[in-house]
């Protein structure tokens, strides 16, 4: 009997989960500077300088895996800071605890959690200039306003530039209390339109990301490991491979108890890149194939459908009477969906750089979690947290692959096992075989409405794959992939709730779980749970209203409109308020011009989602004639609070969405003997431009509290070219990907 | 491996390296030359990312032995500047298309081989030009619009 797990908050599970903490109190308030005199650069904290010479230089305490961050949260600090974008200098953070505290992106957690912190250290900066200003000039520092790069006294007519302060400034005592920040109607930053800081450095192949890194001495290692999921090498030839011109070494890794922290294979360490891969195809090895060799998609289904059947599910919400709701009920539906694995296929294939000497390890590489990273790199290869080293690189892609550090802890233990600087570089087929995939798995769901078209029974069964017991977590696998990522198996049902859970605050409401033991690699995937959930949930309310005769929006009006607000608290920062939802979902129908009618074979669906405190409505134009399928159009409509800077949202509204298509359409990895099929973009076909629909953003004006963008638009897609194709045909999809179901992808008609 | 040596034209310089013959220029580039702009994404010419001009022709570097680079004249992202930025590199700014950006280098050659020979192309051409390049991140709609945009420039400036 295992006693019941405490509530875990969703910044508890983050820092659990080896995520950005927010919580952790980080002393950066410590003075210091550079140089002497006059002539001194002015820090007062670890994310910004001013220059004698004026230059302002910001530090990018997070990951930028294309999400925008490195651009984003320097914006925070030189709002508060009151400097002009164009002459700030933004450099990307080294892993340092002391001055940054936890360092990782996810969750689309960044842009609420690193509010305070980041305008408090602008507004830092800004305070001790304005003072040395008054002291400077025997003024009030109240009589004092600064106007982007410059204090002002304005009884006097006097002005300094920030450079001419930053010597005074430097030898200033950094004040206990942080001063007051701006009020949001004074920003000229946040809200503008800001282009990303590594753009010009991209266009011109200026070597940023992790597969880039160059360290004298440096050797290439690729590592080839078992086909089978969960298999060890049993016997290494390496004859061959050392004969190979380039070749210096062959090394077995055996992997750490957590797979999700290092798996075993055999390194091939080289002269070259090129050198190790011909190597490791030299390679002898014979395999411990161990007991995942007869897992399959086949029997995984297999499973899934005999327990959801054979009942033996946990409950672990219910709310009224479910049984009796559901035979009340006048309009019912009762669908079966298959959610199936997911890759990442981050462009940048899995790579990390490690120099391991004098019992410390230096490690370059593309890391989305470099906190948790540390701690995994440091087990690897038995040393203490302290004696890593990290420096982030740009992430060539991350979209939850890299929230694990795996190939880092590779490239450390390879590193102190050849003596050498080793970059360890993954091939495509190595990325597409060995990934940690979205789980798979079953969802049943029976809904039904009453005689008024009102929403009054959910019942939600779902048996699939739990990343947490994969990897081994002490939450594990008590959490579940129902709805939010928090839903608790063991605790009281009634004493939770999750914001993201919108049906489960239906009268009659219930949830079933039961996860299924694999040697299958299972991980995070962009939007968690919601990026089928949503899938799920949209399907049945479309089925309900078609079925119902109930017009789709009234019958979200009805469920969505008196329910409560949710506040944030300590232990929810994400606060929901159903009307938000409505709202964007109206917004997003209002612009795609939804009452105007469409050719013949087109057909138009819709659905909406909340995800880590945003809203995002999607509507699909799709048309269908005979198996050929086209996606027309995509109107999107976000609520993110706040947009912080409404050029990256736009993008990752553009990105994301397009995303959710691309897996929709095409995203399933097959598992056969135990091995994963796909090994390239040929099996793992991604979304081609001639493909891609035009998307149309639009953005709710907000004075609320910013929250992230980077997973929210996706969720919804999926569930509204469902609802299109169902229009169109008449078919109800409840299988992912649509190719499956026998359609051919078409281009648009037009790009917009 | 029996090792050889090859004279190359990149960017207007000549190279000579001594590698085996059917190491891929994409290798070549990237560990011998030390051109890091031009990216590995899958090895097989599925992706895109590794795409450099061969004589003005936009080509798979992975797939592409050093063997048969040797006597043409290849031009990677590092030399799509002259003076100025190219054309659809400002574009590629001003639309602030990269996300995580590791597919662009490949999207602007494939890009710049396209306008070379066609200057003022549909989308129709836009788009079955760069249908050989994946983004992850599925920037299409701006890489659309900054290819849009190069074509109009370009046609200003003519």
């Amino acid at each position: 009997m295992t006693t019941a797990p405490p509530k875990l908050s969703r910044r508890a599970f983050f820092a659990v989960s080896g995520s950005v903490a927010g919580g952790l109190i980080v002393s950066y308030y410590l003075g210091g500077c550079t140089g002497t005199g006059s002539r001194r650069a002015f820090k007062p904290n670890g994310f910004v300088q001013i220059d004698p010479d004026g230059q302002v230089t910001i530090w990018a305490k997070n990951p930028d895996m294309g999400q925008g961050v490195k651009t984003s949260l320097p914006m925070y600090v030189a709002e508060e800071l009151d400097v002009d974008w164009a002459s700030v200098r933004v450099i990307q953070a080294n892993l340092d605890r002391a001055v940054y505290g936890g360092q990782g992106s996810g969750g689309s957690d960044n842009t609420p959690s690193e509010w305070n912190r980041l305008h408090q250290a602008g507004a830092m900066a800004r305070a001790l200039l304005v003072t040395a200003a008054a002291k400077r000039w025997g003024v009030a520092g109240a009589a004092c306003e600064t106007e982007p790069g410059f204090v002002v006294h304005r009884a006097s007519g006097r002005r300094a530039s920030y450079g001419a302060l930053a010597g005074d400034a430097a030898l200033l005592p950094v004040p206990a209390t942080p001063p007051p920040l701006k009020d949001p109607s004074q920003y000229r930053l946040i809200g503008t339109k800001v282009r990303g800081v590594d753009v010009p450095s991209i266009v011109r192949g200026v070597p940023l990301y992790g597969i880039d890194v160059r360290v004298p001495g440096m050797l290439h290692a690729a590592i080839e490991r078992c086909p089978v999921h969960g298999g060890r090498p049993a016997r290494v030839d390496p004859a061959r491979a050392q004969a190979v011109a380039g070749v210096r070494q062959v090394v077995t890794l055996t992997g750490l108890e957590n797979p999700t922290h290092l798996r075993p294979g055999v390194a091939v360490v080289a002269d070259s890149t090129w050198a190790a891969e011909q190597g490791r195809a030299a390679l002898g090895v014979t395999w411990d194939e161990g007991a995942g060799a007869s897992e399959s998609n086949d029997r995984l289904l297999r499973r899934f459908r005999e327990l959801e059947a054979g009942g033996d599910l946990k409950t672990i919400r219910t709310a009224g009477d479910v049984a009796r709701a559901w035979r009340a009920a006048v309009t019912r539906v009762d669908l079966t969906f298959e959610q199936p694995l997911l890759a990442h296929a981050t462009l940048e294939p899995q790579n990390c750089t490690a120099h391991f000497h004098d019992g410390r390890c230096e490690v370059w590489g593309p890391l989305q979690m470099p906190t948790s990273g540390a701690s995994v790199i440091a087990a690897a290869v038995g040393v203490p947290v302290e004696a890593v080293t990290i420096h982030i690189t740009r992430l060539g892609g991350g979209f939850g692959r890299r929230l694990l550090s795996d190939y880092a802890a590779e490239a450390a233990v390879v590193s102190k096992l050849v003596g050498a600087p080793v970059q360890v570089l993954w091939s495509r087929e190595d990325d597409t075989r060995h990934d940690y995939y979205r789980p798979c798995g079953l969802h049943h769901v029976r809904a039904g409405l009453d005689a008024h078209g009102r929403l009054t029974v959910w019942h939600h069964r779902l048996v699939n794959l739990s990343r947490n017991r994969y990897r081994r977590a002490t939450n594990g696998p008590e959490m579940t992939e129902i709805y939010g990522l928090l839903v608790p198996v063991s605790g009281d049902p009634k004493d939770s709730y999750d914001p993201d859970l919108v049906p489960t605050r239906i009268p009659n409401c219930r949830l079933d779980y039961a996860d299924v033991e694999t040697t299958v690699p299972t991980g995070a995937w962009r939007a968690p749970a919601h990026n089928f959930n949503a899938f799920v949930i949209e399907s049945v309310l479309d089925e309900l209203a078609h079925r119902g005769k109930v017009d789709p929006v009234m019958l979200r009006a009805g469920y969505l409109g008196d329910q409560p607000v949710i506040p944030t608290t300590d232990d929810n920062p994400m606060p929901y308020d159903p009307r938000r939802e409505q709202d964007v979902l109206r917004l997003a129908l209002e612009k795609a011009d939804w009452r105007r009618s469409l050719p013949p074979n087109w057909g138009r669906g819709w659905a909406a989602h909340y995800t880590f405190g945003s809203y995002a409505a999607v509507v699909a134009e799709v048309s269908v004639e005979g198996n050929r399928l086209a996606v027309q159009r995509l109107v999107a409509a976000l609520d993110v609070g706040m947009p912080v800077n409404p050029l990256t949202l736009e993008a990752q509204t553009e990105g994301g969405a397009l995303d959710g298509l691309s897996a929709a359409l095409f995203g399933e990895i097959t598992i056969d003997r135990g091995r994963t099929v796909q090994s390239s973009f040929d099996g793992y076909r991604l979304l081609r431009n001639v493909e891609a629909p035009n998307v149309e953003v639009h953005i709710t004006p907000s004075r609320a509290k910013p929250m992230g963008y980077g997973e929210i638009a996706l969720p919804p897609v999926a569930p509204a070219v469902a609802n299109a194709i169902f229009r169109v045909t008449g078919r109800r999809i409840t299988r992912l990907p649509f190719v499956q179901a026998g359609f051919e992808l078409v281009a648009p008609r037009s790009y917009g | 491996m029996v090792m050889s040596s090859f004279s190359l034209s990149i960017n207007g310089s000549s190279r000579t390296v001594d590698v085996a013959p059917d190491t891929p220029l994409l290798w070549v580039l990237r560990d011998t030359l030390d051109m890091r702009g031009t990216k590995f994404g899958c090895g097989r010419g599925f992706c895109g990312a590794c795409t450099v001009h061969l004589d003005g022709v936009a080509v798979r570097s992975c797939q592409t032995p050093i063997a048969s680079a040797a006597g043409h004249s290849i031009t990677t992202i590092e030399g799509l500047a002259r003076q100025t930025l190219h054309p659809l590199q400002q574009a590629w700014i001003d639309e602030d298309v990269p996300q995580c950006g590791y597919c662009q280098a490949g999207q602007l050659m494939s890009a710049a081989a396209l306008l070379s020979k066609n200057p003022h192309p549909t989308d129709t051409e836009i788009v079955a030009a760069l249908s050989g390049n994946l983004c992850r991140c599925a920037t299409y709609v701006r890489i659309r619009r900054a290819v849009r945009r190069a074509a109009e420039t370009a046609g200003h400036s003519s």
